[in-house]
């Protein structure tokens, strides 16, 4: 039996007939080079299932998998749900057996702490002449206590971290009215706010200056500290503990003026009647659906949106640009704390019996051809690893342009698990306070919460004292851990911080 | 003189009743039209087509947009998530009217020990919501291995809802006449089978309410099925899968309509050629 | 030994209970002792690491402003709905338990309509409705001129209670309305016939004739009404997500918030949710038998007056 499915209830999969058409159109012979290499022996028969965040990746996968699935004569199901969802999907199916055999890992869940958990197991066995194979990927991508455990392979690092999710995308015609080019020259932040306000204006109603999805708070959370610290809040990494902290002294940011400032701003725009009406009860996909609608002017958000608006909206003519910069002064790096991207990392599940299966993805995904043809289609939203992909790709103007703009925007910074690999049982015992950073940004444009700066002042001892307690908790496993551990004091945000700097 | 003692009397006294019932029909069918205009934007907005969602505010489409619902049930997966609703709620159906005619039968027309700690228990736990017992009948679930498929799903839908129905059965077979199981017995009929045959038919009107009931519960029911469908979402019902569908990363409105009223449509037919036994199985509720 | 002799006589019917109770026990009775046992430990649910922290939950929650306020909120929702639920279902069911009334069972029907609809489905469909970018709702206030700016009904925490209770009762008001029919179909046509003889109408008639006799159901239907009323997880998850900052958050929804949905760094504490769900449990059981008290008190006045 041969049958492929895909679970993702979108307008993604919807409108998949139409894009598939444009993209093979497009293309040409592209579409026709996806074929896996077999380097494995697989029983024919089996069921293979496979679950990510999905978006442009399922347009990947879908014309991916239907083919593979019919070379190998097995069934190969592929999930694409949101992260909301994959953070009870993948621990329940985990718990109760029934995972998929290959996963994204839910965001909250540290990797160490999956692998100590037995949740998954090392690919090696499944990838012959594993060695070579992994010295085909970019310095940086396979690291210990983030993808390698133990001196085993776990985690699959095939796309790179170089972007970020809150730079400017804006409706062209809108904007010129305005009188801004944020293309030529990207928007201060004064710029922002007036260029919102005067997009409203010419609206009438009709349409804003500025959309956010405010129900999904992470949305909140990422605007503010990435406005902050291309303002000079130097704050570094990618997980839940060190995202808003400066590895120069080891504290949080979130009083600092820079942030505080970012949501001064937001409340500013948001007297000025400039943001899209009913925000606060949209999620991010709703927000993004209101663009190409040319309900509103502005948004911040990522690159995967250029893909999805070119083959859906071809008719909707769009800008990107970086997102709103300082004032006065020089404009600070974004700061990651891997090469590889986290959320995209895939994992073989433990209870997994399709490991050959797994392997043969994975070992494509990690070749230039497998590069290639993922960044053909899946362009700049998650942008391949290898940089050779990236040039051979076929992408368009505007995902080029923001590739670009990424590399010259984003710097490796600091990893305190690589340091020490002890730091995974704090991240693990961490528990973020109720009122978190999100949920405070939100309460505070919203309204709910009064006085930026007393506010964030409380925020920043909410959260020393549950990084504190988490401290605690790993001491208490056993774990050879201080909060000096996150203190890198010649971390420099403008350079990446490379492997010998750690000493 | 009947329409002299209709209660309508109450409040409008003795005006001419064709003048009354004027006014009250006009009033009736404004609020009526307040009433179904959710259905009325929800059936417009699946026929119209996505360009047409903000450049067509009226109730009226344009033309017939039918794709919005083959990818709703297709592509969106409504047909399969139709499908799995449907068995659910027949399976709990019968489980449900099973388990609790029986119960509320013995309970309700025997003396025995134990027996008031049965039926008193059942009654202190009618009011417990269904959030508070989420926790434990998914481990339970879990435990069972039934924790994310569709028979796991029937089981705690029929176990969810229960408690009401046996207080309900053991009223109505309270009410009902002792000699009908003396004669019974004098005819050498067995226990089982003068309830199978002699009291369950009789207790017909009490069986189609908790029928109606249950399949409302069922159709309805949300916490349950979003919870024990999360590991699996090929076994997600038509309410949780429009749920999922909404949260998605692009937003389709007009397909979101079609999905809708896919999942509503069947319910209202079955409520409308089945009207008759919904209002009085609902009444028995009440009266029983 | 007599009671041995009394099982072995009512072995049929002890055998006829066991379905009845295996599935009561399982989904009924089980999970409140299994959530009591939860409640004193310290659980995320992800692994077998449960601590056994004693009332450690019990007392964070009692300094938990959130469960608190989610607690309010039910309180709010239970009191917003079920006055307002059965007061106007009793109005629109007095109108439609007229015979002359050639349209009524097709009114009747029109108003039950949205009881038969899945909940989280019109949940959205309301979503739309009052949406204040091009929601139809938004559009006729303003082509009414009754409002000049667009509101925003679930964005705002001013507005988000009482939009969602307004559309928790347009959803179950038909369900009310059937059960007060019910009531005053009882009411026999001779009661009227008498009262109208001894010259008792209008007030008086509703007062001392129709009232003793659908008092009893009123309470039954006050009941059914106040389950129902706590039971809103699928309508307010499926149209703000207890959002905006909390501000429809009720118990339920603060109970799945920490029991499974995650997010920025929580861990999912299930011994924490299944303490915050006895105690709410408890307090609603309470609540319950005060109300049952009273209302036996009530009923026996009842039927002292008409007897």
């Amino acid at each position: 039996m041969v049958k492929a499915t895909t679970r993702g209830l979108s307008r993604r999969s919807f409108v998949m007939g139409t894009t598939a058409g444009l993209a093979a159109a497009a293309l040409g012979g592209a579409a026709s080079a996806q074929s896996v290499p077999m380097v494995n022996k697989i029983t024919s028969g089996s069921t293979f299932r496979w679950i990510d965040s999905g978006d442009q990746k399922a347009v990947f996968y879908n014309k991916l998998f239907p083919q593979f699935a019919k070379e190998r004569d097995i069934s190969v199901v592929y999930d694409a749900l949101p992260w909301k969802e994959i953070a009870q999907v993948v621990p329940l199916g985990v718990r109760n057996g029934t995972a998929h055999d290959v996963f994204a890992l839910p965001q909250n869940v540290n990797p160490a702490d999956a692998v100590a958990q037995g949740w998954v197991q090392p690919y090696d066995d499944f990838i012959p002449n594993i060695a070579e194979w992994k010295a085909g990927f970019p310095d940086g991508a396979f690291l210990p206590g983030i993808n390698e455990f133990g001196g085993k392979t776990y985690g699959l690092p095939f796309t790179s971290n170089k972007r970020y999710g809150t730079h400017l995308l804006f409706n062209r015609a809108y904007m010129e009215a305005a009188g801004y080019d944020p293309e030529t020259t990207p928007l201060n932040w004064t710029d922002f706010r007036d260029a919102a306000r005067k997009i409203t204006e010419a609206g009438q109603g009709r349409y804003y200056g500025f959309i956010i999805g405010g129900s999904q708070l992470g949305r909140w959370a990422q605007t503010v500290r990435n406005m902050g610290r291309m303002a000079g809040a130097s704050a570094g990494g990618d997980s839940v503990i060190e995202a808003d902290i400066d590895f120069r002294t080891g504290d949080f940011v979130f009083d600092s003026d820079q942030y505080v400032a970012a949501i001064e701003l937001l409340i500013a725009m948001q007297a000025d009647g400039s943001m899209f009406p009913g925000i606060m009860s949209m999620n991010a996909p709703q927000a993004r659906a209101f663009m190409p609608q040319g309900a509103a002017g502005m948004i911040l958000q990522g690159p995967w949106n250029i893909p999805g608006w070119e083959g859906n909206h071809p008719d909707f003519d769009f800008g990107v640009a970086s997102g709103p910069v300082p004032d006065e002064g020089p404009v600070g790096k974004l700061t990651i704390g891997q090469g590889a991207a986290a959320p995209n990392t895939m994992w073989l599940f433990s209870g997994s019996q399709n490991g050959a299966i797994a392997g043969e993805i994975f070992h494509y995904l990690g070749t230039v051809q497998g590069q290639t043809d993922w960044a053909n289609i899946v362009g700049a939203g998650d942008p391949p690893i290898f940089a050779e992909a990236i040039q051979r790709a076929d992408m368009s103007g505007r995902a080029k342009a923001v590739l670009n703009m990424f590399n010259d925007q984003i710097r490796v910074g600091p990893n305190p698990v690589v340091g020490n690999g002890d730091l995974a049982k704090v991240i693990g015992a961490f528990q973020a306070p109720e009122i978190n950073f999100a949920r405070t940004v939100q309460g505070l444009v919203a309204g709910e919460l009064k006085g930026v700066a007393s506010e964030m002042k409380a925020l920043k001892d909410r959260y020393n004292s549950a990084l504190d307690a988490a401290f605690a908790a790993a001491k208490a496993d056993g774990a050879a851990v201080d909060r000096s551990d996150l203190v890198f004091s010649n971390w420099n945000p403008d350079v990446d911080f490379g492997a010998s700097d750690y000493s | 003189m009947r329409h002299l003692l209709n209660p309508m009397r109450w409040i409008f006294g003795d005006h001419r009743p064709t003048r009354q019932v004027a006014l009250i029909s006009t009033l009736l069918t404004v609020v009526c039209l307040i009433w179904i205009y959710p259905f009325l934007w929800m059936i417009s907005t699946s026929l119209k087509s996505n360009a047409e969602i903000f450049a067509n505010p009226g109730l009226i489409p344009r033309g017939f947009a039918i794709e919005n619902y083959q990818r709703a049930w297709t592509e969106a997966h409504m047909g399969s998530y139709f499908v799995n609703t449907l068995l659910v709620t027949v399976g709990s159906v019968i489980i449900v009217t099973l388990c609790t005619s029986t119960l509320g039968y013995v309970l309700g027309r025997f003396k025995f020990p134990g027996r008031n700690v049965i039926f008193f228990g059942f009654v202190a736990t009618v009011f417990i919501p269904q959030g508070f017992t989420i926790i434990p009948v998914f481990e339970l679930l879990t435990w069972l291995g039934l924790s994310s498929n569709l028979y796991g799903l029937t089981l705690a839908t029929s176990g969810h809802a229960m408690v009401i129905f046996v207080i309900l059965f053991a009223g109505y077979f309270s009410q009902l006449p002792k000699e009908l199981e003396e004669a019974a017995r004098v005819d050498g009929v067995s226990f089982l089978q003068t309830f199978w045959y002699v009291m369950l038919p009789l207790a017909r009107p009490m069986v189609v309410t908790v029928v109606i009931m249950q399949v409302l519960h069922s159709w309805n029911d949300f916490l349950l099925p979003l919870v024990v469908t999360l590991a699996n979402p090929a076994i997600r019902t038509l309410s949780v899968g429009l749920y999922a569908f909404k949260g998605e990363q692009f937003i389709d409105w007009t397909g979101m309509a079609a999905a809708a009223t896919i999942s509503v449509i069947p319910v209202v037919v079955l409520f409308i050629l089945l009207q008759r036994y919904f209002i009085n199985g609902l009444s028995g509720a009440v009266k029983g | 030994m007599r009671l041995l002799q009394t099982f072995h006589k009512l072995r049929y019917h002890y055998l006829m209970l066991l379905p009845g109770l295996v599935l009561g026990g399982m989904f009924v009775f089980y999970p409140i002792f299994a959530a009591l046992f939860y409640a004193l430990h310290d659980w995320s649910g992800f692994n077998s690491d449960l601590v056994f922290v004693g009332l450690g939950n019990f007392v964070a929650l009692f300094h938990d402003p959130i469960f608190w306020d989610a607690f309010k909120r039910s309180m709010i929702f239970l009191l917003g709905t079920v006055p307002l639920q059965m007061g106007l279902s009793l109005v629109l069911a007095v109108l439609l338990n007229n015979q002359l009334l050639k349209l009524s069972s097709f009114f009747r029907t029109m108003v039950f309509l949205p009881v038969v609809t899945p909940v989280a489905v019109m949940g959205i469909v309301w979503t739309f409705l009052l949406s204040p970018f091009n929601g139809p709702i938004n559009g006729i206030l303003l082509d009414l001129g009754m409002i000049s700016r667009p509101i925003d009904f679930l964005g705002k925490s001013e507005n988000v209670m009482g939009s969602v209770i307004l559309v928790y009762v347009w959803k179950w008001l038909g369900l009310t309305m059937i059960y007060w029919l019910a009531a005053l179909q009882t009411v026999p046509d001779e009661v009227y016939d008498a009262a109208r003889l001894d010259n008792c109408r209008g007030a008086r008639l509703i007062r001392h004739v129709v009232l003793p006799i659908i008092l009893p159901f009123a309470l039954a239907i006050l009941l059914i009404s106040a389950v129902g009323a706590l039971n809103v997880f699928p309508l307010i998850m499926s149209m703000t997500n207890g959002g905006p900052f909390f501000a429809s958050e009720v118990m339920e929804i603060f109970i799945y918030r920490t029991a499974f949905a995650t997010g920025d760094g929580s861990i999912p504490r299930l011994g924490y949710a299944a303490a915050a769900g006895v105690l709410f449990g408890g307090v609603v059981l309470a609540l319950t038998i005060v109300q049952a008290l009273a209302s036996r008190a009530s009923k026996g006045k009842v039927e002292g007056a008409t007897t």
